[in-house]
């Protein structure tokens, strides 16, 4: 049976271990997604610039408030 | 005579036991939370029923060849339950909000520092007469901070099948608290102004990311983290089933059916976990507490990240969002949006919020993953 100070210094030695793999990992996930971005940037095709203009008229130019309050209406209806 | 006595004898009456009596209240108790109060329904109620099952005296569903029995035996003593669900939860999450946020990542990784610090107060409980944890308890119960059901339940029946019971009703129990206990942490750690930052519109994504993604984080996993391959593998399966578009009938089953039938097995299994001789005992009351620390530190450590990031970045990042990084999707979302909403009407910080919250599955699994290596 292993004291408690010893057993108290290995779950200290997992925990720095514990979060330094997490956080290398995560890091390294967030050059892949910099890397896989660059390689595949998203379509421009779709007209949604004109981001300053107010919606003069009233087409397709979307106030981004209204665009944040329907993508959280729809989360929050899929996450029923 | 003789025939009415044997009668008697089988009855529930003639054999309970004040612990099976007891359990059944905790099962009751379970119930009652996921009808009347609605705290996380699919998961308690069954739990709580399989409670109620597993406390029948001379019924035997748990004794080998009982339902309770083979459902336990085939599916978490396996480790197949929970990695089914988590194949489920893969088709259910768009990484979108992550993909075009990624620095989010650093959130989910620090909210993960309530799993490790509470693998050292687990072990720090041993001082205390009647706790005797071993290293892979302790592994399994600090698991609860990274608030995500099936890598507790993945973890524990790994690591300690015999405190799955009382582990699985912690980690389901807070989350379906994370709305009480997130916010007074929240509102302690940051100003009113912090509060109220308003978060840059999100970029496209565009279907090529979307699919590379999983895809990446299961080669990254396979290089790395070997341990994690389980749960991470079916969760990205999960996840290119509905991002590659072309196989909607089986996203669609693992989204929906498959997930919900072996959500049923599933909480019958750890129902019956909660037997009276193994849920009745100190440990459980430790476990609990433990569980309800983890899970505070986790929004702390995931906070503090994010006003981190919020000072580095010049006040662009609102640290609200770090409380998301504890998993629990997508609830730990949607109270970070509720808080900001306090702060400023005008602030929809919930996109913002799902980047840093499946980051936090993530970071759980890594973490899962991390313990299994070391301890398993």
């Amino acid at each position: 049976m292993t004291s408690i100070s010893e057993q108290l210094s290995d779950a200290l030695g997992i925990m720095i271990m514990g979060m330094g793999l997490v956080f290398i990992f995560l890091s390294i996930l967030i050059v892949g997604i910099g890397i896989v971005a660059k390689l595949f940037p998203a379509p421009v095709v779709t007209p949604i610039p004109v981001p300053i203009a107010p919606s003069a008229s009233a087409q397709v130019t979307l106030d981004p408030k209204l665009v944040s309050a329907i993508t959280s209406a729809i989360h929050q209806y899929r996450a029923k | 005579m003789e025939g009415l006595m044997a009668f008697w004898a089988e009855t529930g009456v003639a054999n309970f036991s004040g612990g099976q009596l007891l359990m059944m209240a905790v099962g009751c108790l379970l119930l009652f939370l996921a009808i009347a109060k609605g705290f996380e329904p699919l998961l308690l109620l069954p739990i709580g029923f399989g409670a109620i099952l597993a406390n029948i005296p001379n019924a035997g569903f748990t004794d080998e060849g009982g339902l309770l029995y083979f459902a336990y035996h085939v599916g978490i003593e396996t480790g197949v339950f929970p990695l089914l669900i988590f194949m489920g939860v893969g088709a259910l999450t768009d990484f979108g909000a992550l993909i075009a946020n990624p620095k989010t990542l650093l959130l989910g990784a620090a909210a993960q520092f309530g799993i490790f610090a509470t693998l050292l107060g687990a072990i720090a409980l041993n001082a205390v007469p009647g706790f005797s944890f071993t290293m892979q308890d302790a592994a399994a119960i600090a698991i609860i901070g990274g608030a995500d059901g099936p890598t507790a339940i993945f973890l524990a029946s790994k690591l300690a099948p015999e405190l799955l019971g009382a582990i699985a009703v912690a980690a389901y129990s807070y989350m379906a608290l994370v709305p009480l206990i997130q916010p007074p942490i929240m509102r302690l750690l940051t100003t009113k102004a912090e509060r109220a930052i308003k978060m840059e519109q999100l970029r496209e994504v565009s279907k090529k990311e979307k699919i590379i993604f999983p895809l990446m984080v299961l080669g990254m996993t396979i290089l790395f983290l070997p341990a994690a391959t389980p749960l991470v593998g079916m969760f990205c399966l999960g996840n290119l089933m509905r991002e590659s578009g072309v196989v909607d009938r089986l996203s669609k089953t693992a989204q929906n059916e498959l997930i919900n039938i072996v959500t049923i097995f599933l909480g019958l299994a750890v129902g019956s976990k909660l037997s009276a001789d193994q849920f009745l005992r100190i440990e459980t009351l430790g476990i609990l507490i433990l569980g309800a620390v983890a899970f505070s530190i986790g929004t702390a450590t995931g906070v503090l990240m994010a006003k981190l990031m919020c000072k580095l970045s010049g006040g662009k990042v609102n640290p609200l969002i770090g409380a998301a990084g504890v998993s629990a999707v997508p609830m730990a979302a949607r109270v970070v949006n509720k808080v900001g909403l306090e702060s400023n009407d005008q602030n929809f910080l919930l996109m913002h919020a799902m980047g840093p919250n499946v980051a936090g599955v993530l970071g759980s699994a890594v973490a899962a993953g991390v313990l299994l290596a070391v301890l398993g």
